[in-house]
């Protein structure tokens, strides 16, 4: 799959990659000064929790754009831009979630405590989990692209009134929201945060690379080769036996 | 007053359109109705036998309020669907789409459930307290609670039905779809009712919050609705 990508896009990806590398080993290199070694060597977690958080938010606020795009113009290519992007959005939602009980059963003591950011995030995988389904569930692609669509709008518009909803409930939140950074860790965290983006940017680059692959893979000629060859090989097949 | 001759009748005229062949055909199926009553009946006397009666009836407000608005989610799961189901089964999708404008149509749906669930959340009440010996003192917050969720609810849902109903594996897909997208006002609605049986004051905000949450989920679906509607 990587082959057929444009050098450009191959590019981009190592340099992508390297860059990630690279800023996971400065993670672990920083030195272990006060503010982030607070709560021991397992604070560098947040290195990676945040970003993650980051990506799925900036994948969830794309998917519902692409989302609009989709229903004002009716191009396929949009819908999977949104599709993809809010996968990709669930699957980081799922780093962070677990990266972030990890960090809550070192530092609170507990993996889940219903903690305000954890039910937001949850109701997010719910969400995004029940559009996945959805769209699973419908065959007709313009049909899955449509409904979909409306889908991730609706949750989109009703989402965020959990925001006065959740405080009323008595739930606190013992989330940290800001941390003491030394000059390097911010460094470090924005190099993270760049490097996760240019992560997301390339996973949507390839995706709608695949499916133009695909799309112009089984074109009139292939295909009576590809047969001609099966017949061939079963002909062989036969001669030996 | 001068009559305009017009090819489609009045907007208030094709909801009311909409709602009556909801009612009729209801009236004459009894299947929604009969539906959702059974299924919240089987849902709190299973609740209700597995607890046990005398002294362990009496639960602490927040578990009853829970209890009540899950049998209430449930049974809503159980029936609403069928409004968009029905018209496929019986082959009269076509036929609707033609003769009534779409926002008629999601407007004539969604108060016909908020009507369903509405009446059900009434007869859940009386059997709730049946059961589980509940004292309310202010009626009047706690069926503002109880009314105002369930229009809530029940206007989300028809948006989750409509979409469900083009899909495959709909009953379990429509619940799926909704309970996110319910669970602001769900919860809520929960708080809401935990305060009045624990006899506390309910207060003005809880009220405007489950109120504006329909408002904004039924203009949000009123202008969705089209794209799924026209051309589904």
């Amino acid at each position: 799959m990587l082959g057929r990508l444009s050098k450009g896009d191959n590019l981009f990806g190592i340099i992508t990659g390297v860059w990630l590398v690279a800023t996971a080993v400065a993670v672990f290199a920083l030195p272990p000064v006060e503010p982030i070694e607070y709560f021991g060597y397992s604070a560098r977690i947040l290195f990676f929790h945040i970003p993650m958080a980051w990506i799925a938010v900036v994948a969830f606020l794309m998917g519902a754009w692409w989302a609009v795009q989709y229903l004002r113009k009716r191009d396929l290519a949009q819908f999977h831009h949104g599709s993809l992007s809010n996968k990709v959005g669930l699957v980081f939602t799922l780093l962070a979630t677990v990266s972030g009980a990890v960090y809550g059963k070192l530092t609170w003591g507990t993996f889940w405590n219903w903690d305000v950011r954890q039910t937001t995030i949850f109701i997010l995988l719910l969400i995004y989990a029940a559009y996945i389904v959805l769209g699973y569930s419908i065959e007709d692609e313009e049909k899955r692209a449509r409904i979909s669509a409306v889908y991730s709008l609706f949750a989109f518009v009703t989402v965020p009134f959990l925001f006065f909803v959740i405080p009323r409930l008595g739930i606190t939140t013992i989330h940290p929201t800001s941390f003491n950074m030394t000059f390097n860790m911010v460094l470090v965290l924005v190099a993270a945060l760049l490097g996760i983006t240019a992560l997301f940017i390339w996973i949507v680059r390839c995706g709608a690379a695949y499916r133009r692959n695909r799309v112009v893979e089984p074109t009139a000629q292939e295909e009576p080769a590809s047969f001609a060859q099966t017949s061939k090989d079963l002909q062989n097949g036969e001669d030996q036996t | 007053m001068q009559h305009k001759p017009s090819r489609f009748p009045s907007f208030f005229m094709s909801v009311g359109a909409v709602l009556r062949k909801d009612a009729l055909s209801e009236l004459r199926s009894k299947y929604a109705f009969s539906t959702l009553a059974v299924f919240a009946l089987t849902c709190l006397a299973g609740i209700s036998m597995s607890i046990g009666g005398g002294e362990l009836t009496q639960l602490n407000p927040q578990v009853q309020s829970v209890l009540l608005w899950i049998v209430l989610f449930f049974s809503a799961m159980a029936g609403l669907g069928r409004v968009f189901v029905q018209e496929q089964d019986a082959g009269t999708l076509l036929t609707l789409k033609v003769s009534a404008p779409p926002q008629a149509v999601y407007f004539g749906k969604v108060i016909f459930n908020v009507f369903l669930l509405v009446s059900l959340s009434v007869l859940v009440l009386i059997l709730f307290i049946v059961f589980f010996d509940v004292s309310v003192s202010d009626w009047l917050s706690l069926i503002g609670v109880l009314w105002l969720g369930s229009i809530g609810l029940s206007i989300i849902a028809t948006m989750t039905a409509a979409m469900a109903a083009q899909a495959q594996g709909r009953a379990s897909l429509f619940t799926i779809i909704t309970f996110p997208l319910i669970l602001p006002e769900f919860l809520s609605a929960i708080e809401g009712t935990r305060a009045v049986l624990a006899g506390e004051a309910v207060e003005l905000t809880q009220f405007l919050f489950l109120g504006g949450y329909g408002v904004v989920a039924l203009v949000a679906g009123s202008i969705l609705f089209d794209y799924l509607w026209i051309e589904g």
